[in-house]
């Protein structure tokens, strides 16, 4: 985490300097400036000597620039740097206070860390209302189970063994059922969806579209699978996309997940099911 | 201390379900157990031997498997675990002589491999026989030394604890997905 911080102040410091001596750039929010930003002078005069660590940073500009195009200028990227993650064109939106570090190595907390993203690009960037019906099923079997197993601890507490055998039989035998129907709720209904969301129908007459996320990453694999169902509210009829991509192009080597590369991914899922809506 | 972050990070339901987890992890092995003790009709279906005095059949720290049917006889030679009145610690020893009615009461003295005399001394005072009521249950199958780790835990009991409080807080903070 120390070398971004570091890079980033000289960074400024080296640009309000090149500004002040009267350099290339105009000021910050005139200029369409594709011209300044292309410019090999400036480029060179940030990339400096003096650490690998600078250069990295021109290194960062220049990626984000062939990404989101030559329009965006280099005060705009600046300012998006500041903030914890990249807001979309034309919005500013912020995830959380700070970027998630996780130990890369450990695969669930990897996964867990893209789901949770994934999560909130579709419900803070498209304002989606989450619905937890497929969680508080799964709570609620367990809540059950746990409810037996306490029945019978205290009932054969209150009656001691060979009084209790029919109530902890009954017990018992519940409880594995239980355990069963979690199973096939788990692996049937549920089936690695980690997220329902409903976009509200603006008109409020026809029922929601509802848009589900699932994901899969295998043990010791690096092959992350995103999957996104989109499930008209009108017609009924669904439609998914999914992508699988090494976990590799989304973290850092410290372990932080670069939102500028995962949540154009997330869009594009997005949007490639959303604009078939429209042409139907 | 980043062993936190995972559970700060973590919305309500996220959090019911990480407490519920421990709870459904405790649950299972006590209805695995209940379940045992129903099955077997044994009220502690598996025990350790604590003492040497069923050498060579049985040494310290072995686990024994225990039935406890009512309709099954109790014959010489078997090995029983039973409770002696007003003590809380059953012993394994082997059944020598019974004297049965015909309506099926039965009464039975017991002995240890290893040892010189009867029983009779440590049964309760005035007590000469057991009585069905006494057993906890006839030894069916055994395993070697892995007792051991249950003498371990009650001789250092806050080994026990600790360990129970690792395991406890490793469920609670890890974040399944």
């Amino acid at each position: 985490m120390g070398w971004r911080q570091v890079g980033e102040e000289g960074e400024r410091d080296k640009m309000a300097a090149s500004t002040a001596a009267g350099g290339t750039t105009p000021p910050v929010a005139a200029a369409p400036s594709g011209t300044s930003f292309s410019s090999p002078q400036s480029l060179g005069r940030v990339g400096s000597n003096k650490s690998g660590l600078l250069e990295k940073k021109s290194l960062g500009f220049k990626r984000l620039q062939r990404q989101l195009g030559a329009s965006v200028d280099r005060e705009q990227i600046r300012r998006w740097k500041d903030s914890a993650y990249q807001p979309c064109k034309g919005g500013n939106w912020k995830i959380d206070d700070k970027p998630v570090k996780i130990d890369k190595w450990d695969g669930s907390a990897v996964k867990n860390s893209l789901d949770d993203s994934a999560k909130k690009v579709l419900l803070e960037k498209y304002k989606y209302v989450e619905n937890f019906g497929l969680i508080d099923g799964r709570l609620i079997i367990c809540t059950i189970s746990c409810f037996f197993a306490v029945v019978a601890l205290i009932w054969d507490y209150l009656h001691p063994f060979p009084a209790s055998k029919p109530v902890l039989a009954l017990c018992v035998i519940s409880y594995f059922i239980m355990m069963g129907i979690l199973t096939i709720y788990t692996s049937y209904k549920e089936k690695s969806i980690f997220l329902v969301a409903h976009r509200k129908d603006p008109s409020g007459m026809d029922p929601d579209d509802v848009w589900q996320l699932s994901s899969s990453l295998k043990r010791f694999d690096d092959k992350y699978t995103l999957k996104l169902t989109f499930i008209s509210g009108k017609t009924k009829q669904q439609r998914e996309a999914e992508f699988t991509k090494s976990i590799a192009k989304f973290f850092d080597n410290s372990g932080m997940l670069v939102m500028e590369a995962y949540e154009p991914e997330i869009s594009k899922l997005h949007d490639s099911l959303a604009t078939e809506r429209k042409t139907k | 201390m980043d062993i936190f972050g995972d559970l700060r990070r973590m919305n309500k339901r996220q959090l019911y379900y990480q407490i519920l987890n421990f709870a459904m992890i405790v649950s299972s092995a006590l209805m695995i157990w209940k379940g045992l003790i129903v099955a077997t009709g044994s009220e502690s279906p598996i025990v350790v031997v604590l003492s040497g005095s069923m050498e060579p059949a049985f040494h310290r720290g072995d686990l024994l498997f225990l039935t406890n049917f009512r309709k099954d006889p109790i014959r010489a030679g078997e090995i029983v675990v039973f409770k002696v009145e007003g003590r809380d610690i059953p012993i394994v020893h082997r059944v020598i002589k019974v004297h049965e009615k015909d309506n099926g009461n039965v009464k039975f003295l017991t002995k240890g491999d290893n040892n010189e005399v009867d029983d009779r001394g440590l049964y309760k005072e005035g007590q000469n026989w057991l009585e069905k009521k006494d057993v906890v249950g006839r030894a069916r199958g055994f395993l070697p030394y892995i007792g051991m780790v249950t003498i371990i835990m009650n001789d250092y009991p806050k080994f026990k604890y600790a360990l129970l409080a690792v395991m406890g807080a490793y469920v609670i903070l890890k974040r399944e997905s």
